[in-house]
């Protein structure tokens, strides 16, 4: 019998390692497409799918739900976007405070806590980002997931070199193909960063949403922070929003959306509807190219000594203190922009009035803490 | 877009085959070592795992 040489016994035996590897690491990855439960509070009458706007997302990682607060009683209807960009949580944690407590007295409020879905699957190369955190509650510790800025390449790829946006022909680098915030008003027939946009577009146009909040985070060095853009229809409405906010201690901005940058959801929404466009921006240590180790605690606490350093020698215009800028704080900014939004828009005179009840202030979510707003996890 | 999805699959298909190809090939350890690590993302990939 002719012997087996050694070198195939080694290859063999690679081999079989190799494919427990994977299983285990194809166990771990899989893991990240379980969602993480939002429990709907009293104030949630519906819960749709992003596929009821665009069906050509039925079953697919894009489609994802659409939470519906109808008060019943005739008003404006209003959308908030959490999760456009996973790595940003503060979006998506006061996205689910939303469909947790609030409570609408007229109109309708639409929570998508994860437009882009499939980004809550993946997170960035590179990064050394935690895939998950917890918030702790009365009733125990909550976890969220912790995801990438761009749709999981499983989804769509490969990346072309350069970015033309559909409608515009405005040009960015590839790497934006497979960004939500880049690709509205979207396409029903375009990539699959587009059909999800094209689904929010339609959902826009559909259920004729007056006003829109996208909700986001940015690098502490970035210079649109601690701001509201707007596009130029919603600026009065972004003026008086941010009057009342500094009124309740915040220092806030407002930003006019840049007429020649598109794909932005202040941009195309403002421009392909009639909605009053708005995007909300906090300063998140845990995305900043400043920051030192990266992990669950900086996403939650946002404390990192570099960004200290960083204020004291001037080369970060937020304030950043050794307290940090945790998670809680830069929801309450969500949460208490969203409320003040709908109040300028009340305030402003229009017919079609949207109020919000049950909602913690922003004093309230700075002393108990954002955990003590959302239900207990199971 | 989709095409080129297909191509790409296809690409890392081939060179998972000629990489397992050449790791029975080789005598050296070192080397069979080399291509086992290779083929751990690639199998993930071509899976759309990873």
């Amino acid at each position: 019998m002719k012997k087996i040489p050694k070198r195939i016994w080694t290859a063999a035996a690679l081999c079989l390692l190799a494919a427990a590897v994977c299983v285990y690491l194809g166990i771990t990855f899989s893991s990240m497409w379980k969602d993480q439960p939002i429990y709907p509070g009293p104030g949630v009458t519906a819960v749709e799918m992003l596929s009821d706007y665009n069906p050509g997302l039925k079953g697919t990682h894009g489609d994802t739900e659409v939470y519906v607060l109808d008060s019943g009683k005739p008003g404006a209807a209003v959308l908030v976007l959490g999760g456009t960009h996973p790595n940003e949580p503060s979006g998506v944690v006061a996205a689910v405070a939303l469909i947790e407590n609030c409570q609408p007295k007229t109109g309708v409020l639409y929570v998508i806590p994860r437009a882009n879905h499939s980004a809550f699957t993946c997170t960035d190369p590179q990064e050394g980002a935690p895939m998950f955190f917890t918030i702790e509650t009365p009733g125990g510790d909550r976890t969220f997931r912790f995801g990438s800025r761009a749709t999981n390449p499983i989804d769509q790829w490969p990346d072309s070199d350069v970015y033309v946006h559909r409608t515009s022909g405005q040009t960015l680098s590839g790497s934006e193909t497979r960004n939500l915030n880049r690709a509205y008003p979207g396409s029903n027939s375009g990539t699959f960063t587009e059909r999800i946009t094209y689904g929010i577009t339609e959902l826009v146009k559909q259920r004729d949403v007056k006003i829109t909040v996208d909700l986001h985070e940015a690098s502490p060095e970035y210079t649109t922070v601690n701001a509201i853009v707007a596009h130029q229809d919603a600026i009065e409405l972004a003026s008086w929003a941010s009057m009342d906010m500094q009124m309740e201690g915040m220092n806030i901005s407002i930003e006019a959306s840049p007429t020649n940058l598109h794909g932005l959801s202040h941009r195309e929404l403002g421009d392909f509807t009639d909605t009053l466009a708005t995007l909300m921006e906090t300063a998140n240590p845990s995305q900043g190219r400043l920051r030192g180790r990266t992990n669950a605690d900086l996403v939650v606490k946002g404390v990192d000594k570099y960004y200290v350093r960083a204020r004291k020698a001037g080369s970060v215009t937020v304030e950043f203190t050794e307290a940090g800028i945790p998670l809680d704080e830069r929801v309450a900014r969500h949460i208490c922009g969203i409320e003040q939004l709908c109040n300028a828009y009340n305030e402003l005179g229009n017919q079609e009035t949207i109020e919000l009840g049950g909602l913690p202030s922003y004093q309230e979510i700075l002393t108990n803490g954002i955990g003590r707003y959302l239900s207990p996890g199971k | 877009m989709l095409f080129l999805k297909y191509v790409y699959l296809a690409i890392v298909a081939l060179l998972l085959v000629l990489i397992l190809t050449n790791m029975f090939k080789k005598d050296k350890f070192l080397y069979q070592l080399d291509a086992a690590l290779v083929i751990i993302p690639l199998i993930l990939r071509l899976l759309l795992i990873k």
